[in-house]
């Protein structure tokens, strides 16, 4: 019987801007070494997913976040 | 004419010598290539993630003006080549936010005074994720190992080293505080493994003598 993958849980809700000066919901999206995290853990659609990308490499960018560690 | 948010890291010595002044670096180059400012004001001071130019941290200018596309590349090459603004970011937006004009207004006031950044330049970035709350210095293992200069380099001879130190500290509890130096190299000698490690380190010290 195949198990039911599991849910992730909620980091970035429906009504949170992804945008690169939000910090604080940015750095729940990243690990501990400065990654990405993935969509299973993020748990956001690809478009939003997308657009938390574009704002976490905005963020590196500035030197707002790191880009390891 | 197309609007666009720039954030603008400028240098903390030029911040020092006064806001208005900084600003201007900034403001005076977008209006120098004919862009209409809505808004212009200090997003945030602090540390950066990763030096950059040297610098440890910096003072970020958030703006939203209108721009002729065509004169991107001249504002681009202009602020690259201005010593002042460390790094800049511009991307287009649809829209002013609307909390923006209140917080550019609240800057415009005369009641507010921008505050001044650290004399020191040398702060220190403090991830968001993965912070150290380990405050505590009873595991000071760190600290012992950085007294000893001579071998840091070798595992085993530092792991002789340490463990001499905790015999160190041990004898000074007994109230030996003078004989550190000796209980030292008694130490070294009771260790089974690397008992010859630390006499091949006093045979270089005294080589180098």
């Amino acid at each position: 019987m195949k198990r039911a993958p599991r849910k992730p849980t909620v980091i970035v809700h429906k009504t949170d801007t992804l945008d690169y000066k939000n910090l604080e919901l940015l750095a729940k999206c990243i690990g501990p070494q400065g990654q990405i995290l993935s969509r299973r853990r993020t748990g956001l659609t690809t478009k939003r997913q997308r657009e938390l990308k574009q704002a976490l490499k905005r963020a590196r960018h500035l030197s707002l976040l790191p880009f390891v560690g | 004419m197309s609007l666009y948010e720039g954030m603008f890291l400028i240098d903390n010595d030029l911040v020092r010598e006064g806001w208005p002044s900084a600003k201007a670096v900034v403001t005076a180059a977008l209006e120098k290539h004919g862009a209409t400012i809505h808004t212009a004001r200090r997003w945030d001071e602090r540390a950066l993630a990763y030096p950059i130019k040297g610098r440890r941290r910096a003072t970020f200018l958030l703006t939203f003006f209108e721009l002729d596309g065509q004169n991107h590349p001249e504002l681009r090459r202009d602020l690259e080549i201005n010593d002042h603004v460390l790094r800049y970011l511009i991307t287009s937006v649809p829209a002013l936010p609307e909390t923006e004009a209140e917080a550019a207004q609240v800057e415009s006031s005369e009641d507010f005074i921008v505050p001044p950044p650290p004399a020191d330049d040398s702060g220190s970035y403090r991830p968001i994720q993965g912070v150290d709350s380990d405050n505590d210095d009873s595991d000071d293992d760190d600290d012992d190992l950085s007294l000893d200069d001579d071998d840091d380099d070798d595992g085993g001879r530092t792991r002789t080293v340490t463990s001499s130190r905790k015999k160190t500290a041990e004898a000074k509890e007994s109230g030996g505080d003078k004989e550190a130096g000796g209980d030292k190299e008694a130490g070294g000698d009771k260790e089974a493994g690397g008992g010859a490690e630390p006499a091949a380190v006093s045979s270089d010290k005294e080589k180098s003598q």
